[in-house]
């Protein structure tokens, strides 16, 4: 069917380049189980297949020799394998350097963003959480990618535009005016990334509503809105570093997301990664970090609580709440993951990890898992 | 002294099998007779891996692949991009999926890839040593 397939596109550019139309797919069937009573990534102590299992269908197409449309259609197990179209784009090759993209595509926050959902593309059972789980993903909007190299260095530079929403549960996390430039240079086995982004950002969310609410209805509006996510401007950065030169690789990633005037805490986020593939086989091990260290802002506001008519129950509720919404965003956690892929086939791959959690604000939060995958491109 | 000892011919096809058995086949690189751009062996793993897409003379370039069960194939990533076939395949996956790039076309074998290099002025390929023809150019790599 390939090879027909093949054919008939060769046969068909032969004679009209603009008749082009390629389907390109790429699935992650996954499974996964922790030890007794805990959980990770949504798994428990009972086998499941559907957490992050995936199937996706690409399809692009030239509309002339400038310009090309993309649209890559994902079925999720953790949406019941509801199909939905979650970038669409349009990509106008200005000069053979720079390429205008206009649309729906994945906001190039991480190293491995574009790429994280295709499973059978890296060493790891998944892209490392810690890191790359964020509340958002694709935006709408524009991006120019410039690429060129310069002697023995290659590198590109891009820079987006737009604005994104993104509902998770009942929590809606979306921004504007985003702008988020990143550059990226390869020298040999060598590949530096660093990248800076700034978004409006709003978090409209029922547990934040829920003690800022009663806080407006009492008059401390000023408290409720220093507090709340609303149109403050948050921050990305992001630094990556990575050696591979197919033998063994070693990389690492680092993000820091602040959102300014909140009840939000600096994130700060990294990974290390190291590996050997010898023949079909590619053990690697994984460290993850998470930080989030919690100060109480906005002092001179939650004083004023005291100098307020409220009756000193209520002064007492919501200096502590004013205090205690902050001092919860405290989190510090690390992952470390023994992780195996075994190449079967020139398009399918064969992983299995184990991945051992430890949370050093609650224990509550420690965990083990064991996933296994089968990633499959076409 | 000038009597072929028969043992030494022995030695020698032996020799020369475990030696052609080490290189699998050996490829060349091959374009359409009319193609005069100078490549390097940098130039030729930029092309196939989809970073440069023009000749030195302006023209688009169309890369042309083999099978990847093929020796030929596994020979000209090994020796010639530096990587397993999986490693070029786990490269592209990468590539298609965040819309930077399409893989070169694959053809079935030696004869597909002579005779489409031969019929297109911007083609370039590879194919075994001992397959090539006069209706192609062999780029010698530096």
């Amino acid at each position: 069917m390939k090879k027909l397939l093949t054919l008939a596109v060769l046969t068909a550019s032969t004679y009209a380049v603009q008749a082009e139309v390629r389907i390109n797919g790429f699935t992650n069937f996954l499974g996964g189980i922790t030890s007794s009573d805990e959980s990770l990534y949504g798994y428990d102590d009972k086998i499941s297949f559907s957490e992050e299992s995936l199937f996706a269908i690409q399809i692009s197409g030239d509309i002339n020799d400038k310009m090309t449309a993309t649209g890559q259609l994902v079925a999720r197990g953790e949406d019941d394998y509801k199909a939905k179209f979650e970038w669409a784009y349009l990509t106008y090759q200005a000069t053979s350097n720079l390429n205008v993209s206009a649309g729906r595509f994945r906001l190039p926050l991480f190293s491995y963003s574009a790429s994280s959902e295709v499973g059978y593309s890296y060493h790891w059972v998944t892209t490392p959480q810690t890191v790359y789980d964020v509340s958002f993903n694709n935006i709408d909007g524009l991006k120019l990618d410039y690429s060129n190299y310069f002697g023995d260095w290659e590198y590109v530079l891009s820079s987006s535009f737009g604005s994104f929403s993104d509902d998770t549960d009942e929590t809606i996390t979306s921004g504007d005016d985003t702008v988020l430039v990143s550059a990226e240079a390869v020298y040999d086995a060598l590949k530096i990334r660093a990248v800076i982004g700034r978004t409006n950002l709003n978090v409209d969310s029922p547990s934040v509503d829920a003690f800022l609410d009663p806080m407006r209805a009492a008059g401390l509006n000023s408290l409720a809105d220093s507090l709340d996510i609303e149109d403050d401007n948050g921050t990305f950065k992001g630094l990556s570093i990575q050696y591979d030169n197919f033998d063994w690789f070693i990389g690492g990633e680092i993000t820091e997301i602040s959102v300014k005037d909140s009840f939000a805490a600096d994130d700060v986020a990294y990974y290390l990664t190291a590996g050997v593939r010898t023949g079909k086989w590619t053990p690697s091990i994984t460290y993850e970090k998470f930080e989030s260290e919690a100060k109480v802002k906005f002092q001179d506001q939650i004083d004023q609580i005291a100098t307020s008519q409220l009756p000193d129950s209520l002064k007492e509720t919501f200096t502590g709440l004013a205090i205690g919404s902050q001092l919860a965003q405290e989190e510090d956690f690390s992952t470390i993951t023994a992780a195996i892929r075994y190449d079967l086939d020139t398009n399918i791959a064969l992983k299995a990890d184990i991945s051992k959690r430890s949370d050093d604000v609650d224990s509550i939060f420690d965990a083990t898992l064991l996933r296994f995958a089968v990633n499959y491109v076409f | 002294m000038h009597i072929k000892s028969p043992l030494k011919t022995l030695i020698g096809i032996a020799l020369s099998c475990s030696i052609s058995l080490c290189t699998l086949a050996e490829v060349v690189v091959i374009v359409h007779p009319s193609n005069d751009s100078a490549l390097t062996q940098k130039d030729v793993q930029r092309i196939f891996l989809g970073k440069e897409k023009k000749f030195s003379n302006g023209n688009s370039i169309l890369p042309i692949n083999q099978q990847p069960s093929s020796s030929a194939r596994g020979s000209f990533d090994t020796d010639t991009l530096g990587r397993s076939s999986t490693q070029i395949a786990a490269y592209w996956s990468k590539l298609v999926f965040t819309g930077k790039g399409i893989p070169p076309k694959e053809l079935d074998n030696d004869a597909a890839v002579l005779a489409f290099v031969a019929d297109n002025q911007n083609a370039i390929g590879y194919v075994d040593n001992a397959s090539v023809s006069d209706a192609v150019k062999v780029i010698s790599l530096n």
